[in-house]
């Protein structure tokens, strides 16, 4: 029975294995401590798996499970000296349709991204993975209201930081 | 905003450098063991409760005896079973609200539960150190207005302390200590709480803020 279940759970995660390391190199600077969150957001959702009852996606289940434990569950390490290992993260359009400026800009917003705070990450992030206000609000447990007007604050700030 | 539209449309369609891991790997991941902070508020929750329980228990002997001398051991006896069921009432409150905290909840939901299990054990430091006040300034105005059972029950006269002016220093060597211990206690508190909660606080007040 415990092993149906082991199976279930890491074939699906395997399956759905990039939203995790999104969210881990958004919210992690070194391959070290994206590895540390991957494990302790993998824990989490087996912890959290007996209860996940199938009336939503897992991928739906696990944003809430995987942010939750980025945001807050998550101990950041003081590792003071920093890898490098993520600054040459390159975004390789599918399509020939955009030349390297586009893959220059996009790099840009990425990393003007990751200079926001938790919460305005977490936002920013569900925007990109196509969530609706309502998805949004649920999972971080705001009004809609509040998600819609935070994301264009979010919004304003991404821009100040790309045009200073 | 244009370019966090671009973004959005290429999010997914991009090839992100990302790792991939294979079944084995994530399958070792589930024997590995948790090093979330939720983990570190209950190891040092529990031990904040069994530090002040514990308390009780190591008081040296020679202090009850000068407690029975003076009288007052029946009077603290009650105020110790009192404590005691505050101390269970404290205990059940913390289980209870720490049983709430569920990773699937909503990350505001997640977050006022971890503050609201951690406010019970702030609130029993409180009540202890509450306790520890109005304890020491009881039984030290008793022991003021008695000074003269005191120097006897304390044998002071054989420890060779002069009567006169005894019970002032004894006073104030209770109020420096008070407060030496006091203080210890603040910025141990200070530190803990600043290393345990300072990110998740603020990513609270971040989230409860309204935006207008």
């Amino acid at each position: 029975m415990k092993k149906d279940l082991e199976h279930s759970f890491v074939t699906q995660l395997e399956k759905n294995q990039n939203i995790v390391h999104k969210i881990c190199r958004l919210y992690t600077d070194d391959r070290e401590s994206h590895n540390d969150l991957f494990q302790e957001i993998t824990i989490q959702l087996w912890r959290a798996y007996p209860k996940f009852r199938g009336d939503s996606k897992f991928s739906t289940w696990m944003y809430r499970v995987a942010l939750n434990t980025a945001i807050t569950l998550y101990r950041k390490s003081k590792r003071t000296i920093k890898t490098q290992d993520f600054e040459n993260v390159s975004f390789k359009i599918a399509s020939n349709e955009y030349d390297d400026t586009t893959d220059q800009q996009l790099k840009l917003m990425y990393d003007a991204v990751k200079e926001l705070n938790d919460i305005d990450k977490a936002l920013v992030f569900l925007y990109l993975e196509d969530k609706n206000y309502k998805e949004i609000a649920n999972t971080l447990g705001i009004t809609e209201v509040n998600a819609r007007v935070k994301m264009n604050r979010a919004k304003d700030k991404l821009r100040k930081i790309l045009n200073p | 905003m244009d370019t966090l539209e671009k973004l959005k449309k290429h999010w997914k369609s991009t090839s992100q450098e990302m790792p991939k891991l294979s079944y084995e790997e994530i399958y070792n991941m589930l024997l590995k063991k948790s090093s979330s902070v939720l983990k570190w508020i209950l190891i040092i929750s529990v031990a904040e409760l069994l530090f002040w329980i514990s308390i009780l228990f190591i008081i040296p002997d020679q202090n009850i005896k000068i407690m029975q001398d003076m009288g007052v051991d029946t009077i603290l006896n009650y105020a110790n079973y009192l404590h005691f069921f505050i101390v269970g009432v404290f205990i059940y409150l913390f289980y209870k609200n720490y049983k709430n905290i569920q990773v699937t909840d909503t990350t505001k939901g997640l977050m006022k539960n971890i503050l609201k299990a951690r406010q019970t054990v702030r609130y029993f430091v409180y009540y202890n150190i509450g306790m520890f006040i109005v304890t020491s300034i009881a039984l030290n105005t008793f022991f003021y207005k008695n000074s003269d059972q005191l120097y006897e029950v304390m044998d002071f006269a054989e420890k060779g302390v002069p009567k006169e002016g005894f019970a002032n220093f004894y006073i104030l060597t209770q109020i420096i200590a008070g407060v030496v211990i006091l203080g210890l206690l603040l910025l141990f508190y200070w530190i803990l709480y600043g290393f345990l909660l300072k990110r998740l606080k603020r990513n609270y007040k971040e989230l409860e803020k309204i935006e207008n």
